[in-house]
């Protein structure tokens, strides 16, 4: 009865509903059910290793890091459903982080041994906990790492595609285990290596030494140099197949705290791993990409790298990253492109005549592109001094921004369809224009103005004169301050997209078409998100452009986002992932990138959420639409 | 009905509340008569501490003895038939003993259960069990009451004492269904909360559990 009341939510939550009815029944035959009330401590940093998985079957819990005394790191919030105490759990050490019950909690404890032998025997499970565990309880050393990337450190999803074999590409260097431990470290030494690999009579791999055991057992010992090498070898070996994915790899060094894998590829030894390789996966791949981007010097070169670039993208998309940091490093990486693209045509016209910003917006000027992004980006320049001189830059920039457009469509940017390019005369202006537009844009609500205010305003600079684009910002603040005819207008607009949910909870879909019993994610699941953001993020005279970063500036001064920013916050990322998730899945299949699921094709947890992310969207119009008199919102 | 604690000196009597072992118990009766009823299963689940070890549950249907009354057949859904095939009570008892063991006996209202018990125990001429035994209702009242005058006024005290209002005031969910192993852990849930608030209140072991229930 009780036990199957725990099998029965066991079967309902990742990673365990992957597990057959037999193994989850042994699972929750073995469940201790231990209560929390609010705030008790449940585990603390630094104390002792966590006892058990605790999976979170009712309330929910903080977990967070003091790395001082008075300095709370949240890392994470985890409820019904969730997790913790993993890591911990597996290495047998230390708890990184304190855990605390934030409401009255109840969990299912799952003992070490149950962990270790489905970890060990069922690979879609120790998948799922190594991707979402390894994002918030990396290794220091990882953690440094990623602090380091540019690339807001999603390169440790590289660990989840590349296969152990392809990045072990270090040959073991092998002496016969008899050796003098003097004569194994001169072979280590001239050779530069930090671990050797010991063979025995018939040549298979039976120890290995590191610089570590070097340390360890010779030298703070001073252990006689002229003792055979095996006596002091680690044993047993750990391998890791060639075939294997690097994190099951990381897996093993964590578990039984190593540094050296060997490879070996259908029972031969191929190489060795270290973890200072599977660091520089981590850290370098994105990089070297950069790097690769800073070395062209054509367009035709740069053509090759942002197909490379492509491939990459895929890669981490396809491995479970928050949706928000796939599409900043999507960002990052076309911002890149984009520069090269700039300085490429500067050197071909030469110095502009005047300074010149290049400025994007929509989703690039919010950095929430994914694939196939259509150019959204114009030119600010500065106010010509002289009637010549604004004939120069007319000139300049024409032939410019011409180049610039072609360039970017032979890198895989195709054409805005409606024009909103710096190739467009409209769109390449001095700033004195641009401030006009704007201003007309405020003061005259005009449908159509409406709409390129939606898509202008979330502008940002991306090359050359940024102050041309910060003069452009602080002109918008000032004209918009108190305009609240405006608001109510892009409130109005906010009003006429609402999330397609029935009132009985179902969601609405197309009813014909290429379409059919189709919904599209992007207008009306993230559009009306990204546009409760920008409203707010612009009345209260932010900067920001990302809707992330709108939230999070909003959460102190927007009493609707103070009390829901967090719920939108997530709202947001899970439709953002299931969008991008989706267009990974038609990219797989050859087909191209489109908005439009079936909702019918969601599991039933993914219903759940996206009809919460709905309702939650339909409560804040409705908020808002209390904020904003009717009589004003009629378009 | 009131039960009165059993208060049976036992070695665990000076362990902490959070060290002892508990057996948490509930019995489905064909009526409330000790003459005339008899038990028509029981459940029970083990906690250590504070935990509750939902695989180390016992749970048994009994032949009972006398007739089944219909009343009751409503009231836990088990029917004549469905028991007809179980063993009498008689082989259950030595099984249940051993479960038991000398934890401490932990349920609703648990003195009825446990004189059920005790009078087949007896009957079959097996020993009766003397474990301590505590009682969750009135915990429940004591620690209402020691939560001072001010709380007495204005805390929402029960005035149903019977597990289901007392587990709906704690948030704990259950199914409407009965069934002893059910009840059971509803009640193992009721204790649990309890474990924490005690030591709050001075109350950290074993001995002053059952002190606590005589007050």
């Amino acid at each position: 009865m009780t036990v199957k009341e725990v099998k029965d939510f066991l079967s309902s939550i990742q990673p365990f509903q992957e597990l057959d009815d037999a193994a989850l029944g042994n699972i929750a035959g073995g469940v201790i059910v231990e209560f929390y009330p609010k705030d008790t401590l449940i585990l603390q940093q630094d104390g002792p290793p966590s006892d058990f998985l605790r999976i979170i079957k009712k309330g929910g819990v903080k977990v967070f890091i003091k790395p001082d005394i008075n300095e709370e790191v949240i890392i994470d919030y985890r409820s019904e459903g969730d997790s913790f105490g993993l890591l911990s759990l597996i290495r047998g050490d230390k708890s990184r982080a304190n855990v605390t019950a934030v409401e009255d909690t109840i969990c299912y404890l799952v003992t070490k041994e149950t962990i270790q032998l489905l970890l060990d025997s069922n690979a879609a499970f120790s998948e799922y906990f190594l991707k979402s565990f390894l994002n918030k309880y990396i290794d220091k050393t990882f953690s440094e790492m990623h602090s380091k990337s540019l690339l807001y450190g999603g390169g440790d999803k590289l660990l989840f595609t590349t296969p152990v074999g392809e990045l072990a590409s270090r040959t073991a260097v092998t002496v016969p285990q008899e050796v003098s431990i003097k004569d194994a470290a001169e072979v280590m030494s001239k050779r530069k290596i930090s671990s050797l690999v010991l063979v025995d009579q018939d040549n298979l791999p039976a120890g290995i030494v590191t610089d570590r055991d070097l340390r360890d057992k010779v030298v703070s010992k001073g252990r006689n140099v002229a003792d055979p090498i095996s006596s002091i070898m680690s044993v047993p070996l750990m391998t890791t197949e060639a075939r294997d994915y690097c994190f099951e790899a990381l897996l093993k060094m964590i578990r039984h705290n190593i540094h050296h894998l060997l490879v070996v590829d259908e029972g031969k030894l191929k190489g060795i791993l270290t973890n200072h390789d599977l660091m520089m996966l981590q850290g370098t791949s994105p990089i070297s990409i950069v790097r690769d981007i800073e070395t062209r010097q054509s367009v035709e070169d740069l053509v090759p790298v942002s197909k490379k670039i492509n491939r990459i993208v895929h890669l981490l998309l396809k491995e479970g990253a928050r949706a928000g940091n796939i599409t900043r490093i999507i960002s990052e990486i076309n911002d890149r492109l984009l520069r090269k693209v700039l300085e490429i045509a500067e050197r071909k016209f030469g110095e502009p005549p005047v300074n010149y910003c290049f400025i994007v917006f929509g989703s690039e000027g919010r950095k929430e592109q994914t694939f196939k992004t259509d150019q959204d980006n114009a030119i600010i320049y500065e106010d010509p001094k002289s009637a010549a001189e604004g004939i120069k830059a007319e000139e300049y920039f024409e032939g410019f921004s011409a180049f610039v457009k072609e360039a970017l469509v032979l890198c895989g940017f195709p054409n805005c369809p409606a024009g909103y390019m710096a190739s467009n005369p409209k769109w390449r202006q001095p700033l004195i224009i641009w401030k006009d537009y704007f201003a007309k844009w405020i003061h005259t609500p005009t449908p159509d103005s409406l709409l390129l205010s939606l898509i202008f305003f979330d502008f940002r600079p991306v090359h050359g004169d940024i102050s041309l684009s910060e003069k452009l910002r602080s002109h918008l603040k000032k004209t918009m301050k108190d305009q609240n005819i405006f608001f109510a207008r892009m409130a109005g607009t906010i009003m006429n997209n609402r999330p397609p949910l029935g009132f009985f909870k179902s969601f609405i879909v197309e009813k014909s078409g290429e379409h059919k019993d189709e919904l599209n994610l992007k207008f009306r699941g993230i559009g009306p998100i990204v546009d409760i953001a920008r409203l707010f993020a612009l009345e209260k005279g932010l900067s920001e452009t990302s809707t992330i970063d709108r939230l999070r500036a909003l959460k102190d001064k927007h009493p609707i986002i103070m009390e829901l920013g967090e719920e939108i916050e997530q709202a947001f990322e899970f439709i953002s992932l299931l969008r991008v998730h989706h267009q990974i899945g038609l990219m797989e299949r050859s087909l191209e990138p489109d908005n439009f699921i079936n909702p019918n094709n969601l599991s039933g947890l993914e219903k759940k959420s996206l009809k919460e992310s709905f309702q939650l969207v339909l409560n804040i119009q409705e908020a808002i639409s209390e904020l904003y008199r009717p009589g004003m919102v009629s378009m | 009905m009131r039960t009165t604690f059993f208060s049976k000196k036992t070695e665990s009597a000076s362990l902490l509340l959070g060290d002892a072992v508990y057996t948490v118990l509930d019995t489905e009766l064909t009526g409330l008569d000790m003459k005339k009823d008899s038990i028509v299963s029981i459940g029970a689940v083990r906690m250590k501490g504070t935990r509750i070890d939902i695989g180390n549950s016992f749970y048994r249907l009994i032949h009972p003895a006398g007739r089944m009354d219909h009343k009751n057949i409503l009231i836990h859904g088990i029917t004549p038939s469905e028991v007809e095939e179980e063993p009498v009570v008689d082989a259950v008892l030595d099984d249940l003993s051993a479960f038991c063991g000398n934890s401490v006996i932990v349920g609703h209202f648990v003195s009825l259960d446990i004189n059920f018990i005790n009078r087949e125990l007896k009957r079959t001429g097996r020993a009766k069990l003397k474990n301590a035994a505590v009682d969750t209702c009135k915990i429940y009242e004591w620690i209402k009451s020691s939560e001072g005058a001010f709380s007495r006024h204005y805390s929402a005290r029960q005035d149903e004492l019977d597990l289901f209002s007392l587990a709906r005031e704690y948030n704990i969910t259950f199914n409407e269904g009965h069934n002893a192993l059910g009840d059971a852990f509803i009640t193992a849930q009721l204790f649990q909360r309890f474990l924490y608030a005690l030591p709050g209140l001075g109350v950290n072991s074993i001995r002053d559990l059952l002190k606590t229930g005589k007050a």
